[in-house]
């Protein structure tokens, strides 16, 4: 019971840390590796809430919106020019994470920040004590991955994006404004990484450079699930598993290079991944 | 503040004569500390420990009436950095000698730096031990000094037979493990699980899952610094785990950071805030007055860089020069006696030390629970002397 | 001319010369701070060779420096620094990297590999190695890594020359390389990988080569920086140096050699000089114009110096060109009554779809088949059958009675076959001559040192170049070039591999009328003088009539009729499917 669970939330604490990059990947085919800077950011959102006295559960929205908001003028400045030179913008946006992660360090300090508990003590759950949080987590995730489902597949904005996804030529004679769904889904991508910051607080040191210990393995799940929302829910819970199972049975730091190590394999041996398309 | 203005007036006085005598050009002390990377939130206390020990010491004469002065070097906690800021002290800024706190990693750098620039190194943060270099003294623990008060706490008082051992995949989490290890099992316990995280690693949870599992009666834990040990003390009380615990790796500030969540842990060290002795009093009381709202928590890594300042200091004295082969024969005779109590690096170029075994309370200060007097560091390096 | 070929020779042997007396006006710190940069600097001429030549973004190179670095620090530690340990120490530390190097580039370059997967392989590499360091114990020293083993006996003067002249060497061995003919096919491989194998070449032989060699460099690197600095550390193996190399080469300039080289010296030097005293300014600095550079000025500070004084060389290909020479032909000798190429029950379908069906079809030499349809009959697809064996397929591909199953398309064209694309595929950045050595090169091999001087290609290129005015164009840039330039040259290319059977889709889309006839007439002497085969997937029927000897229909997916240009232009069929009823 005890290992389930631990598969499940951890399933779900990839998911929602590495939808966000999805979101990129899948429409825009940029690798953005300031991922992990924009997680920094919404987790010291959650810095900024608390030294404003205001209920932590603010943060969430406030993320959000500070993670839109710095996705478009990025998107404005620096991706859209590399669109058509994919590997230059991973580049670009990894100096964008630097020059994120020194700014954060010049404004709040290098220290560890201290930052409430979301939600604090243990559940009874068939006989097993199990971290409260971790099945907010868990839920957080089915939400966020529901939300995302629906906003694709029933909002404009969503039949926009798949239209681009589809075929970018097309979708713009069809008179699609495509500058703009690549403007709001970096704003989407970049909003959904600082909200995974604040679901992140409780389990991680807050400092400015906890986003980057993520950064890789999302990085992996999202080549994994080839773009695709179900495939990286497959992939979460697949290398989720695998990491738990890793790391109960064999050794921890061999799970912790579990999910990069498989994820490679995987793609050598199906260059697209858990995918069908 | 009168006082504080005759002080000034000793200074510029001394300031005056010294540079009327050209043969007296200060004393440069250089300090490569992690100004950036994984001690960057360390690092500053360590300096400002440093720089009240320089204040304090010109303002009462210098040493053999020749002034000190700082030489401040980012090693960006790493060994690449360290040679650079090694090489950039020694050779850029000729510095008499390097006192710091620092990674293992960047003091393994530095060491060919200071073997070929002939210096004497006075290395000031604990460590895993057994680092051994006839130009380095170490006034820090080591873990023969660190592990026994928790392990002997533990069981004497709270009746612990079983322990988990929880550390990250680093060369201190593995060192202190394996002596924290050997001596539960020469006291008669037992250890009934010893798991490793890589030090970037953030995911706790199948270690946790396998230590409740376990049903230990304490956790011992030798986690890096600042990141992983916050991410296991959150994913511990996440998880309701409420044996317990001592932390052989934090330090009071950081402590402190972690607010609540830090509350019942037990720590041991050879410095903490709340020692009660005249020298520490006057020392934070120092560190107090010339800091202000600036001042970063004095802990177990600063104060052993000030009362190296000072054990320079005598040594210079005693050997009359800051030549650097006298220096280091004049280093392990002599004595300071700093808020940590009567330090001196007399033992194979380490230091007995009286150990506090502390309690973090609910506001993240620390409470002395007992205290061990000059823990000898045991054999560290039968070859020097 | 003679002047500029030995101008790097020149340059080298001065930079040598500056280099070996540096140390005595240098004082001790510049000695150690450049010794290690120009270390780095060669690990940067790596990476430039990979990335900026070869467009293969790599974090790893890190990583094999690491390999190097440990391997030599523990075999020092173990066995002490007595000369022959030290060889032995070099020997293991190059040989150990260049395994992995090889291990690794298996990995990362296999039939359809991209490029991204191989960046994606760079990055997991230096994590596992990393790890192992960490996990190792005594062995590695983890954390604190190794100290205190025996080096060789030089003192910091020796050692800055020691890496200056490694520096010098291997850059100046770079240098000639990229320049060499061989060199131009490190930018064929990145600018169009698929044409390399239709020309018979291996680009992903050619990308796990360079992977292997190149890691073998940075092994000894590694070996260098061990006994230069006398300790090694995790952190020189890590990703995180990966990616500082990278931003050290894009600052300097990617794809020029000399612009990495300063970048790295440069900023590693003004690194150890200013961050100790601003850690994060700097460390903001340094990624803010980072992410300016690769946005603005993707050439990095080499472009910028070119622009100003025009004498460092850029990507683009100099003004060379080789003087042009017929070879003689090979006789058309072949018994004409064997099919070259024999299609048996071939049948294609990508999941439920099913494109082609029940394909039978023989071509023999000195024919001309023209392959008509309307759109979506599956031709293309039958090409693409033809020259790839790896298409998952059913049924028999056979060409000279030898089966092509699981082929990839460079042994194919082994096999005598030359396939010319739709749109022209051909090297945009090279020069039309750097193409046509590049597609002789099977037959010739490529110089890696220095530039032929002559070009012989067959008597049939040549025309085919003559015709469309090529033959004075050899200098040019590709991508300068018109549309039907660009078709004709892939028609000389494929050509000029001298195959047995071409394989042509719509070679004359988008051409002029007398282009038009150019490619009509090259077509009937290959095929009538020399006796190739043609396969050719054509729309315009007035041209299929003018020069096949065959016409093959695809109708839906099947062949609904094979025949003479008199039966099938007159068949009631094919009237029905052009009228209409095809374009269902």
């Amino acid at each position: 019971m005890l290992l389930i669970l631990d598969v499940l939330t951890t399933a779900a604490v990839l998911f929602v840390v590495a939808i966000g990059l999805l979101a990129i990947f899948g429409v825009l085919k940029i690798i953005n590796f300031a991922h992990g800077a924009w997680i920094t950011v919404g987790a010291y959102c959650a810095v900024v809430t608390t030294h404003l006295g205001l209920n932590p559960w603010v943060a969430l929205p406030l993320a959000f919106v500070v993670g839109g908001a710095l996705g478009a003028l990025s998107e404005l400045f620096i991706i859209r020019p590399l669109y058509r030179r994919p590997l230059d913008a991973i580049l670009a946006t990894w100096g964008l994470g630097i020059v994120i992660g020194q700014l954060i360090t010049l404004g709040f300090g290098r220290d560890v920040q201290l930052t409430p508990n979301l939600v604090s003590g243990t559940v009874n759950l068939l006989g097993v004590d199990y971290s409260a949080y971790r099945l907010v987590a868990l839920a957080a995730a089915i939400v966020v991955g529901v939300a995302f489902a629906a906003t694709i597949e029933g909002t404009r904005l969503g039949l926009s994006a798949r239209a681009v996804i589809m075929n970018e030529t097309l979708a713009r004679g069809l008179g699609i404004d495509t500058a703009r769904v690549r403007l709001l889904t970096f704003m989407i991508g970049a909003g959904l990484a600082a909200l995974s910051g604040v679901l992140l607080t409780p389990l991680s040191s807050v400092d400015p450079n906890m986003g980057v210990g993520w950064l890789i393995g999302a990085f992996m799940l999202v080549m994994v699930a080839n773009g695709s929302l179900p495939a990286l829910a497959l992939a979460c819970l697949a290398f989720g598993a695998a990491q738990v199972l890793i790391s109960t049975f064999v050794s921890p730091i061999l799970g912790s290079i579990a999910i990069a190590v498989l994820a490679a394999l995987v793609l050598r041996i199906n260059p697209k991944g858990f995918s069908r398309a | 503040m009168p006082i504080r203005h005759v002080v000034g007036i000793a200074a510029a006085l001394a300031l005056s004569t010294a540079l009327a005598r050209a043969d007296d050009a200060p004393i440069v002390i250089g300090v490569p500390v992690g100004l950036s990377g994984a001690n960057s939130v360390v690092a500053p206390s360590v300096v400002q420990s440093s720089e009240l020990a320089v204040e304090e010491i010109n303002a009462a004469g210098g040493v053999l009436g020749r002034k000190l002065r700082l030489e401040i070097a980012d090693d960006a906690s790493g060994a690449a950095g360290a040679q650079k800021a090694f090489d950039a002290l020694i050779y850029s800024k000729k510095v008499d000698v390097i006192i710091s706190m620092e990674t293992s990693a960047a003091r393994n750098a530095g060491l060919p730096a200071v073997t070929k620039g002939r210096k004497p190194f006075i290395y000031t943060s604990f460590y895993e031990g057994r680092s051994c270099n006839k130009n380095m003294f170490v006034n820090a623990w080591v873990p023969e000094q660190q592990v026994p008060p928790v392990v002997d706490a533990f069981t004497r008082d709270k009746g612990a037979k079983s322990f988990f051992l929880i550390g990250s995949d680093y060369a201190f989490g593995r060192g202190m493990l394996a002596f924290t290890r050997a001596y539960i099992e020469k006291t008669g316990g037992r250890v009934v699980g010893e798991e490793y995280l890589p030090m970037d690693g953030s995911d706790w949870t199948s270690t946790i899952s396998k230590l409740k599992e376990s049903k230990a009666d304490a956790l011992i834990t030798s986690t890096a610094g600042g990141a992983p040990n916050v991410t296991l003390i959150k994913q511990l009380r996440g998880a309701g785990v409420s044996l317990p615990f001592a932390n052989l790796a934090v330090d009071e500030g950081t402590a402190k950071s972690m607010g609540a969540g830090a509350e019942g842990m037990y720590l041991s060290a050879s410095y903490v805030t709340g020692i009660d002795s005249p020298e520490n009093k006057k020392f934070l009381a120092a560190m107090k007055s010339k800091f202000g709202g600036d001042l970063r928590t004095p802990n177990d890594l600063s104060v052993p860089q000030y009362e190296a300042i000072y054990l320079y200091k005598a040594a210079v004295e005693k050997a009359g020069g800051t030549d650097a082969s006298k220096v280091l024969e004049a280093l392990p005779t002599v004595s300071f006696t700093g808020p940590r109590s009567l330090i001196g690096m007399s033992k194979q170029h380490h230091a007995p030390l009286t150990m506090y075994l502390g309690e973090v309370q609910g506001d993240g200060s620390v409470k002395v629970v007992s205290t061990f007097k000059d823990v000898d560091p045991g054999e560290q390096c039968p070859k020097l002397n | 001319m003679r002047l500029s070929r030995l101008a790097p020779l020149v340059a080298a042997t001065v930079a040598v010369a500056a280099l070996w007396v540096a140390p005595l006006f240098l004082d001790p710190f510049a000695v150690n701070v450049l010794t290690r940069s120009m270390i780095y600097a060669v690990l940067a001429v790596t990476v430039d060779l990979l990335w900026g030549f070869m467009g293969i973004l790599t974090f790893g190179q890190a990583a094999f420096f690491g390999v190097g670095a440990y391997a030599a620090a523990m075999m020092l530690g173990r066995f002490g620094g007595a000369p022959e340990w030290i060889a032995a120490a070099l020997g293991v530390a190059v040989a150990a990297s260049t395994l992995l190097g090889l291990a690794v580039g298996w990995l990362s370059f296999y039939h359809r590999s991209t490029a991204l997967y191989a960046s994606v392989i760079s990055l997991v590499f230096p994590i596992v190695v990393t790890q192992l360091i960490y996990s190792g114990g005594e062995l590695t020293g983890s954390s604190s890594g190794l100290v205190g083993f025996d080096v060789l006996p030089f003192e910091p003067a020796g050692f800055f020359r020691l890496a200056a002249m490694v520096l010098v060497a291997v850059t100046l061995a770079a240098w000639v390389f990229v320049r060499s003919d061989a060199g131009r096919a490190l930018v064929a491989v990145r600018d169009n990988d698929a044409r390399c194998a239709y020309l018979g070449l291996n680009p992903k032989r050619l990308q796990i080569l360079m992977t292997t060699v190149l890691a073998g460099v940075a092994g000894l690197a590694g070996f260098m920086f061990a006994n230069a600095s006398g300790v090694v550390a995790p952190e020189n193996a890590g990703f995180l140096f990966g990616t500082e190399l990278v931003i050290w080469v894009a600052l300097g300039g990617r794809g020029t050699l000399l612009g990495p080289v300063v970048g790295t010296v440069a900023i590693d030097y003004l690194a150890a000089n200013l961050s100790g005293n601003l850690p994060f300014l700097w460390q903001l600095l340094l990624g803010a114009t980072f992410v300016a550079v690769i946005i603005l000025l993707p050439g990095g500070l080499a472009e910028l110096a070119s622009r100003v004084v025009g004498w460092l060389p850029s990507r683009r290909a100099e003004g060379f060109a080789p003087t042009l020479r017929a070879r003689a032909s090979l006789p058309a000798s072949r018994d004409y009554a064997d099919p070259l190429l024999k299609v048996s029950g071939l049948a294609k379908s990508y999941g439920s779809l099913t494109v082609l069906e029940n394909i039978d079809l023989e071509v023999r030499p000195g024919e001309l088949v023209s392959l008509v349809g309307p759109n979506g009959a599956g031709k293309t697809t039958l090409m693409r059958c033809l020259s790839d064996g790896t298409e998952p397929i059913k049924g028999e591909i056979a060409i000279d009675g030898s089966s092509t199953a699981g082929l990839t398309p460079n042994r194919i064209v082994a096999l005598g076959i030359g396939r010319k694309f739709q749109v022209a595929s051909v090297f945009e950045s090279l020069t039309v001559a750097d193409c046509l050595l590049l597609a002789r090169a099977s037959h010739d091999g490529l110089s890696p040192v220095g530039r032929a001087q002559a070009l012989s290609l067959p008597q049939a290129a040549i025309d085919v170049m003559r015709m469309t005015g090529l033959d004075r164009m050899l200098a040019s840039p590709v991508h300068l070039l018109s549309h039907g330039q660009k078709q004709a040259l892939e028609l000389s290319m494929v050509v000029a591999l001298e195959p047995r059977m071409i394989l042509l889709d719509e070679p004359t889309a988008g051409l002029t009328k007398a282009e038009r006839t150019t490619i009509g007439t090259v077509l009937r002497t290959l095929t009538g003088e020399l006796g190739i085969a043609a396969v050719l997937v054509e729309h315009d029927l007035d041209f299929v009539r003018q020069i096949s000897s065959r016409i093959v229909v695809l109708h839906q997916g099947r062949l609904v009729l094979d025949g003479t240009v008199d039966e099938v232009v007159n068949s009631e069929t094919v009237k029905t499917i052009y009228s209409g009823g095809g374009h269902d």
